[in-house]
């Protein structure tokens, strides 16, 4: 395999967006690759996620992007795995690159739900769980969570404080970051005040729907001699899957696909949890984060809740989790977040996360699920 | 597909190798890999082994919100998903508590609480 690195960055700002998922693709993509200081002609493959692309009357929308860059010719193809889409199409370009079937590839990830209601952006979220066995039985996306929520209090006994900690730990990044979504603080008054949405999470605990577009540029390292920008290094690219109905999982207390990708990715990269500097991972609600961190071996089982409250997880703690906000507040436009994720960390290494930087960016890792588990993500980088 | 017969029972998926008990779809074994999962019935009774109770819901269940959201723990084995009518808040259900499958007057497996007497023995 080829040392294969990330060389270029760009994200929309995350909220409601005015033009159409497409629009926003194809500007963050040719952002992402001026960053990197390249043509689009030395593109050799393009991965795109647009996961609700229905919502728009829209599929196939990788040509319509390549098109918009000046390079119809150049392969494109649409990766679906829920919310983990821009991660998993990450993955493909990797395999691409490190591969050495092309030296050079795009990976952008744009969605638009803002013009659907609650309800129907709702109904669309549930999708992707197990229809017949789970969406027909009343399920939501926030309901699972919440469920699974509900088996963790049970056992560990947590109380709202915890939980409402971490919204507000990713509150207070996302306040520095001019791509969220949500870009304010908020109090634990406010936190406990929410409304339940789906017991025991409160609005607070959950992401808010989100439009954005974000996008990276893949290459390998004897492609791009004197980088423009610092690289990231791929040191690894794991993925796994699950089981997907809850009710199919003997254990409720974490996800086992993040478990497995997350060893595979340690494998790979050779490294421990002790020698990752700051982390993006998928808090989609707030429990999300904490089954997340001890899933991925940070926390022993049943600790990261009532720890993440110390301060531990803050922006200038011990390990840094979710600097640019995270889903919960920088926001989760589903098929943007993977990728966005490692706009993240490239920024933070490139010294542009102006406001909100943590103090070491030797090495990071970016965490994606795809719906609650069924798909997971982990890639890992380091500086050169 | 749909893991219950209309107005009557829950169905379900052995695994001859494992034992494992689903009424997922499904070809072979989800846990051990086996194929040639049999069929197998399912007891009408379980225990909440988690839950929720949703006030925002979809299209499917706009008009029944507040409702809960059940993981269910059967009788004998094997864990299914349902939903729960008129449970407006948490304190109305909690883990370990004994459930019914009932006769639903829409698609999906609702649940109803198997009332007071304990005839549901622990799973």
């Amino acid at each position: 395999m080829r040392e294969t690195w990330i060389v270029g960055a760009a994200s929309s700002r995350y909220g409601k967006m005015a033009e159409t998922a497409r629009e926003a693709a194809t500007r963050v993509a040719m952002e992402a690759i001026r960053d990197a200081g390249l043509e689009p002609k030395q593109i050799g493959h393009t991965f795109v996620a647009n996961c609700f692309g229905l919502a728009e009357h829209q599929a196939h929308v990788g040509p319509l992007i390549n098109s918009g860059l000046g390079i119809p010719e150049v392969p494109s193809v649409t990766v679906e795995s829920a919310c983990s889409s821009s991660s998993a199409a990450l993955h493909e370009a990797f395999v691409q690159v490190a591969g050495g079937f092309v030296d050079s590839a795009l990976v952008v990830g744009a969605e638009r739900l803002s013009h659907l209601t609650t309800q129907t952006a709702t109904t669309f979220f549930a999708i992707a769980a197990d229809y017949p066995f789970e969406t027909r039985n009343g399920a939501t996306f926030p309901g699972l969570y919440a469920t699974l929520a509900s088996a963790y209090r049970a056992a560990y006994r947590t109380t709202p404080e915890m939980f409402g900690a971490i919204a507000i730990k990713n509150h207070a990044n996302a306040a520095r970051n001019p791509h969220a979504h949500l870009q304010k603080e908020i109090s634990m008054e406010t936190y406990l005040a929410s409304p339940i949405v789906a017991s025991p999470l409160r609005l607070y605990d959950c992401c808010p729907f989100s439009d954005g577009a974000a996008a990276v540029v893949v290459s390998a390292r004897e492609s791009i001699g004197r980088p423009a920008r610092e690289p990231l290094v791929v040191r690894a690219s794991a993925r796994a899957g699950a089981v997907t109905g809850l009710h199919d999982r003997p254990d409720l207390l974490g996800l086992p696909s993040t478990r497995t990708a997350g060893a595979r990715a340690f494998r790979q990269a050779r490294l421990e949890p002790r020698e990752i500097d700051f982390l993006e991972v998928h808090d989609c609600f707030t429990i999300a984060e904490v089954l997340a961190l001890e899933d991925l071996g940070f926390f022993p089982k049943g600790t990261a809740a009532r720890e993440s409250g110390d301060g531990v997880t803050a922006r200038d703690g011990r390990l840094p989790v979710n600097p640019s906000g995270g889903l919960k507040a920088k926001g989760h436009p589903v098929s943007a977040t993977g990728v966005g994720q490692v706009v993240e960390i490239f920024e933070q290494v490139n010294g542009r996360a102006g406001g909100r930087e943590v103090p070491r960016t030797g090495t990071a890792l970016a965490h994606n699920v795809g719906a609650t588990g069924g798909s997971c993500s982990v890639h890992i980088f380091s500086r050169r | 597909m749909d893991g219950y017969e209309s107005g009557g029972r829950l169905r379900g998926l052995r695994c001859p190798g494992c034992g494992t008990i689903t009424a997922t779809w499904g070809l072979a074994c989800a846990r051990c890999g086996r194929p040639g999962l049999e069929e197998h019935g399912l007891s009408d009774r379980g225990r909440i082994v988690a839950f929720t109770v949703l006030t925002v819901p979809g299209d499917e269940f706009l008009n029944e919100a507040p409702y809960a959201y059940v993981v269910v723990e059967l009788e004998g084995g094997g864990r299914v998903s349902g939903w729960m009518q008129g449970i407006r808040v948490e304190g109305n259900v909690a883990i370990g508590d004994p459930v019914r499958f009932v006769a639903s007057y829409k698609p999906g497996v609702q649940f109803a609480r198997a009332s007071t007497g304990g005839e549901a023995s622990p799973p």
